[in-house]
C-alpha cells in the first residue's frame, strides 16, 4: 500500500469514528456543571462552631489589628486557600470565614489570647486549620529540606569548580588581566569595546 | 464549520500520530522520504488544529449551545470580547488551545531547523509529534470541546464574572505561549541526546525558543499578578497559590538556562546542566498542569477533580522516565571539556546564581507538593500557604538579588583583586548609601531595608554597565549619550538587554519590599458619615461616604458605594466599589456576586477600597493602603521590554573595515605578561 492510500484510509476511518462519537455523544452528554466555571468549588458548609466559655472576668484580649494578625494564621475553610482575614473580605462571597471571623471574636472577648485561639481552630478543624504547617515532627522537613538541598547544591557546586580547577593549567593564574594591557587611551577604549561586543 | 473543526480534530490526531512513526523511522533508518512525510505530516496536523480552533470560534460567537463546552461557559449576554476568550476559560477549550499553539510552534521550529540542523530535525519533529499527540488525544477522549448535549438549552450557563476582565483575556494565552515554548528547547534536547550530537551547536537553535518561554511566561505571570490584584478583592496578588507556583517554577529554570547557556556557549561548560534544565523546565509545566488539573491538591484556580490530571500524570512520568534514561545512557557525551581558572568569575557567578533559581524552584515545588506527601505519611491534610513561602523564599530572593548585582561586575575566566575593587567600589557605596540613608530615615524592616540596599547596589551596577559601554562608544566614535545609548543596546542586545530585565527585577523587589508597609482598615459607613485614616506615609486621609446605590446594566445588577476622598484636607474625588451580580439572558442570577474594587493608583501607593458588603444602609468596607504596587506592572514591562530586546534577530555584524579584537590564546596571553 503507498503511503498517500494510508492515509487517506486512515481520514475516511477517522471521519467514520467522529460521526460514530458524535452520535454516541449525543445520546447522553448532559451540561458540564458549574463547577467547571467557577474558581474552585466553595464549600459554603464547611464552617464549624469553635467556642469556648470565657475565661473568669473575661475583657476583650488584644487589639484589632492583633486580632487580624491571628486571622492572618487561620484558614478559611470554604476551599479558597486564603485565610481568615483575607477570606472575609474578598470577591468569593464566602461564608465560612465571616462565620470563623466571628468565632474569633468571641474568643477575643472570652480572654484567649492568639495562640490559644490558634489552638482552638486546630482543635476542631485539625492542622488544617492553619496557614503554614506547625515547626513540629515531619513538617520540620518542610522548612528544613529546602534549606539543606540548597546546602548539598553548594557543597556539590563548590566540588565541581574545585574539580574543575584542578583541570586548569597552571600558567592561567598567570594571564594578564585587561587593565596589565598597556596602550594609548584610544585604544583601551577600543580593546574595551571590542571585549564588551564579545561579551 | 462545527463538523469540519471537529472532524478536523480527529485527522489532527492521525496525522500527529504519523509524524511521530515517520520521523522516527526516517531518522532511524535515514530515509530521507520518511523524514520527509513527518514533517509535512507535522505541518498538516497544524493545519488540522487551526481548523478545529476554528470550528470551536464559530461555535462560540454564533452561540451554538449545543455543544456542552458553548453550553458551560458562554451566554447569549456576554459582551463578544469574552465570548471569544471563553475558547480558553475552560478545560476542554484550553486543551485545544494549548494543541493549537504547540502545532504552530513545533511547525516554526521544524521548519527553522530543518535546513540549519538536519540531524536533529526528525528526532526533534518526532518528539514534538509525540507531545501534540498527547495534548490531541487528551482534547479528543478525555476534554473533547465538541462534545453535544442531549437537548440544546435556550442559552448557557455564561462566564464566571471573576474571568470578565481584560487581564483574564490575555493572561492565560500568554502563560500557553509561554508553557508551551518549553517543548521546543526540550524536543531538541532529545534530539542531542539520541543523536549524540551535544555540543553547543543545539544550544543555539533553541535558545530563542527558551527566550520566547521566558518573555511569555514573565508576561503572564505580571499579568497574572495584575488580574489577582484588580478583580479578586483581597489587595494582594500572589498568594502562592499551586496555580500560580506552577508558573512560577518553569520560569524560575528557564531563567536559569538562559543564565547557564551563555557558560556552554563561551566556554564549553555545563553540558549536563544545561540538558538537565531544558528537560526539567518542560517537566515543570507539564507537573504543574497535573497537580492543578488533576484535583490532588487544593487550589483557588479552576480545573480541579478534572479528567485530565490522570493522562497529565501518566504523560509527566513517561516524559521523566525516557528522559533520564537518555541522559543516564550519554553522560560520556556530556562530559565538559573545558576548565575553570578561578572560583571568582563570570561562569562561577553565573553557576552560583543557577544554584540559587534552582534552589527557589525547588523550595516552591517542596512547599506546593507537601500537603499531598504529609498526607501520605501522616494521614492528616495541611495547608502550606503564604506564611511558608515567605519564610523560605524571602532570604533565598534577596540572595539572588544580590547575585543579580554581582555577576555583571564580575570578569570572565578569572577576576583579579584590582578588578573587583574598581568594580565594586561603586555599586557597593551606592547599596550602603540607600541603606543607611533609610535607616536614618527610620526605616526598621529588616527585610525591606536589606531589599532596597541590594536595589541600589544592583542599579550602581546597572548604572555603571551602562556608563561604561556609552563612554567606550562616546570616545570611539564620537557619539552623542543618546545615540550611544541606542546603539550601544542596539550592537549588543544580549548584554544590555539583559541589563534592562535586570533593572526589570530591581524595580519588582523595591516594590515587593513596599508591601512589608501595607496598611488596611474595616470601615462601617453610612450615607454621610466620614472616616478619618492615617495612611504608612503619615498622610491625613478623610472618606465621606455618598451612599449605596444600585443600578442595572449589559448583563448584572450593580450595588455601589461612592467615596469621596480629601488626603490632607485636599478632594481627590469619588472613589466607586461595587458589587455585581451577573445574570443570564432570563434574568436568573448567575454565580456569586463579584466584587469591584475602587483603586487610586500613585507612583507612592495604591488606595484599595473593597464593598465587603452592604448590611441595610449601611456600607462596609475595607479600606487598603498599598505601597509601591504600580511599581509591579512597571517592573514587569521593563522585564519585558528587556527580553524583547535580547530576543530581537540580530544581523550578522559587518566588521569589514572596522576595528577587530582578537583574544590571543591563554598561551601567548602568558608569553606577553612575561615579556
Amino acid at each position: 500500500m503507498q503511503r498517500r492510500d494510508f492515509v487517506g484510509r486512515l481520514a475516511a476511518a477517522s471521519a467514520a469514528f467522529v460521526l460514530a462519537q458524535t452520535a454516541g455523544a449525543q445520546q447522553g452528554a448532559a451540561p458540564a456543571s458549574g463547577a467547571n466555571s467557577n474558581l474552585f468549588d466553595m464549600n459554603q458548609e464547611a464552617a464549624k462552631t469553635v467556642r469556648r466559655a470565657p475565661k473568669p472576668g473575661a475583657t476583650k484580649s488584644m487589639s484589632d489589628e492583633d486580632r487580624d494578625g491571628a486571622e492572618r494564621q487561620i484558614r478559611c475553610q470554604c476551599g479558597c486557600t486564603l485565610d481568615v482575614y483575607i477570606c472575609r473580605t474578598t470577591d468569593f462571597s464566602c461564608q465560612v470565614s465571616p462565620a470563623m471571623h466571628r468565632d474569633i471574636i468571641s474568643l477575643v472577648d472570652g480572654g484567649y489570647s492568639a495562640q490559644e485561639i490558634i489552638d482552638s481552630f486546630v482543635q476542631v478543624y485539625g492542622e488544617r486549620a492553619l496557614m503554614a504547617p506547625k515547626h513540629e515532627g515531619f513538617n520540620l522537613a518542610a522548612y528544613w529540606l529546602p534549606a539543606a538541598a540548597i546546602g548539598a547544591g553548594a557543597l556539590a557546586l563548590v566540588g565541581f569548580l574545585r574539580r574543575m580547577q584542578e583541570r586548569t593549567v597552571p600558567v592561567a593564574a598567570n594571564i594578564a588581566s585587561p587593565s596589565s594591557v598597556s596602550g594609548t587611551d584610544d585604544e583601551m577604549a577600543r580593546l574595551q569595546a571590542a571585549i564588551r561586543r564579545d561579551d | 464549520m462545527i463538523l469540519i473543526g471537529e472532524l478536523s480534530l480527529w485527522v489532527a490526531l492521525l496525522m500527529t500520530a504519523w509524524s511521530a512513526v515517520t520521523s522516527f523511522a526516517g531518522g532511524t533508518l535515514g530515509r530521507e522520504d520518511l523524514i520527509t512525510s513527518g514533517r509535512r505530516g507535522l505541518y498538516v496536523t497544524c493545519a488540522m488544529v487551526v481548523l478545529a480552533s476554528i470550528g470551536l470560534w464559530d461555535a462560540l460567537l454564533t452561540h451554538d449551545f449545543s455543544l456542552s463546552y458553548v453550553a458551560s461557559h458562554i451566554s447569549s449576554n456576554m459582551p463578544k470580547v469574552y465570548v471569544f476568550t471563553a475558547f480558553w476559560s475552560g478545560q476542554a477549550g484550553s486543551m485545544l488551545f494549548w494543541a493549537l499553539i504547540l502545532s504552530i510552534y513545533s511547525s516554526i521550529a521544524i521548519w527553522s531547523a530543518n535546513e540549519k540542523a538536519r540531524a536533529l530535525a526528525p528526532w526533534a519533529c518526532g518528539t514534538l509529534a509525540c507531545v501534540l499527540l498527547f495534548f490531541i488525544a487528551t482534547t479528543c477522549f478525555k476534554a473533547n470541546p465538541f462534545e453535544r448535549l442531549s437537548f440544546v438549552p435556550a442559552d448557557g450557563k455564561g462566564m464566571n464574572p471573576q474571568l470578565q476582565n481584560p487581564g483574564m483575556a490575555i493572561h492565560p494565552p500568554n502563560l500557553y505561549l509561554g508553557y508551551v515554548a518549553t517543548a521546543i528547547p526540550f524536543a531538541f534536547a532529545v534530539a542531542a541526546l539520541i543523536t549524540r550530537q551535544l555540543d553547543a551547536s543545539w544550544l543555539m537553535l533553541v535558545r530563542r525558543w527558551a527566550l520566547i518561554s521566558w518573555f511569555f511566561l514573565t508576561i503572564g505571570i505580571v499579568l497574572g499578578m495584575w488580574w489577582a490584584y484588580v478583580e479578586l478583592g483581597w489587595s494582594g496578588y500572589w498568594a502562592w497559590d499551586p496555580v500560580e507556583n506552577s508558573s512560577f517554577l518553569p520560569w524560575l529554570t528557564g531563567t536559569a538556562f538562559l543564565h547557564s547557556i551563555m557558560i556552554q556557549e563561551k566556554r564549553g561548560m555545563l553540558r549536563k546542566w544545561n540538558v538537565v534544565l531544558v528537560v526539567v523546565t518542560f517537566l515543570l509545566s507539564i507537573f504543574g498542569t497535573f497537580i492543578t488539573r488533576s484535583g490532588i491538591i487544593e487550589s483557588v484556580h479552576s480545573f480541579a477533580q478534572s479528567p485530565v490530571g490522570s493522562w497529565f500524570g501518566a504523560f509527566f512520568f513517561l516524559a521523566t522516565g525516557t528522559t533520564i534514561y537518555l541522559v543516564a545512557t550519554r553522560l560520556n557525551d556530556l562530559e565538559a571539556r573545558a576548565t575553570l581558572e578561578s572560583m571568582v568569575s563570570r561562569e562561577a557567578a553565573f553557576l552560583y546564581n543557577n544554584l540559587v533559581l534552582v534552589g527557589i524552584a525547588f523550595s516552591v515545588l517542596w512547599g506546593t507538593i507537601f500537603p499531598i506527601l504529609s498526607e501520605w505519611v501522616r494521614g492528616s491534610k495541611i495547608t502550606v500557604g503564604p506564611p511558608f513561602f515567605n519564610t523560605v523564599n524571602i532570604p533565598l530572593g534577596l540572595l539572588l538579588l544580590a547575585l543579580t548585582g554581582v555577576g555583571p561586575l564580575i570578569a570572565w575566566r578569572k577576576a583579579s583583586t584590582s578588578n573587583l575593587r574598581r568594580q565594586f567600589a561603586v555599586p557597593v557605596f551606592a547599596g550602603l548609601f540607600a541603606g543607611s540613608a533609610l535607616i536614618a530615615l527610620g526605616m526598621r524592616n529588616g527585610h525591606a531595608l536589606v531589599a532596597y540596599a541590594l536595589a541600589a547596589f544592583v542599579t550602581g551596577t546597572i548604572a555603571q554597565e551602562f556608563y561604561k559601554g556609552i563612554n567606550a562608544r562616546r570616545s570611539i566614535h564620537g557619539e552623542g549619550v543618546v545615540t550611544a545609548t541606542i546603539r550601544l543596546i542596539a550592537r549588543n542586545r544580549r548584554r544590555y538587554g539583559g541589563y534592562i530585565v535586570h533593572a526589570g527585577i530591581v524595580v519588582l523587589f523595591a516594590a515587593f519590599a513596599g508591601l512589608a508597609f501595607k496598611k488596611d482598615h474595616d470601615v462601617q459607613l453610612k450615607a454621610g458619615e466620614a472616616k478619618e485614616i492615617v495612611d504608612p506615609l503619615g498622610h491625613r486621609w478623610r472618606f465621606v461616604s455618598q451612599g449605596v446605590s444600585t443600578s442595572e446594566t449589559l448583563n448584572r445588577f450593580v450595588t455601589a458605594v461612592g467615596l469621596e476622598v480629601f488626603r490632607d484636607g485636599e478632594r481627590q474625588g469619588i472613589l466607586s466599589s461595587e458589587k455585581r451580580q451577573y445574570y443570564d439572558s432570563n434574568k436568573q442570577p448567575q454565580f456569586e456576586p463579584s466584587t469591584e474594587v475602587g483603586i487610586r493608583t500613585s507612583a507612592k501607593m495604591d488606595l484599595y477600597v473593597v464593598l465587603a458588603g452592604v448590611n441595610g444602609d449601611t456600607a462596609e468596607l475595607r479600606i487598603s493602603f498599598n505601597p509601591l504596587v504600580v511599581w509591579v506592572w512597571i517592573g514587569g514591562v521593563i522585564m519585558a521590554l528587556g527580553g524583547l530586546i535580547v530576543m530581537w534577530p540580530q544581523a550578522e555584524r559587518r566588521r569589514a573595515g572596522g576595528y577587530v579584537a582578537t583574544l590571543a590564546p591563554a598561551r601567548e596571553l602568558e608569553a606577553a605578561a612575561a615579556s
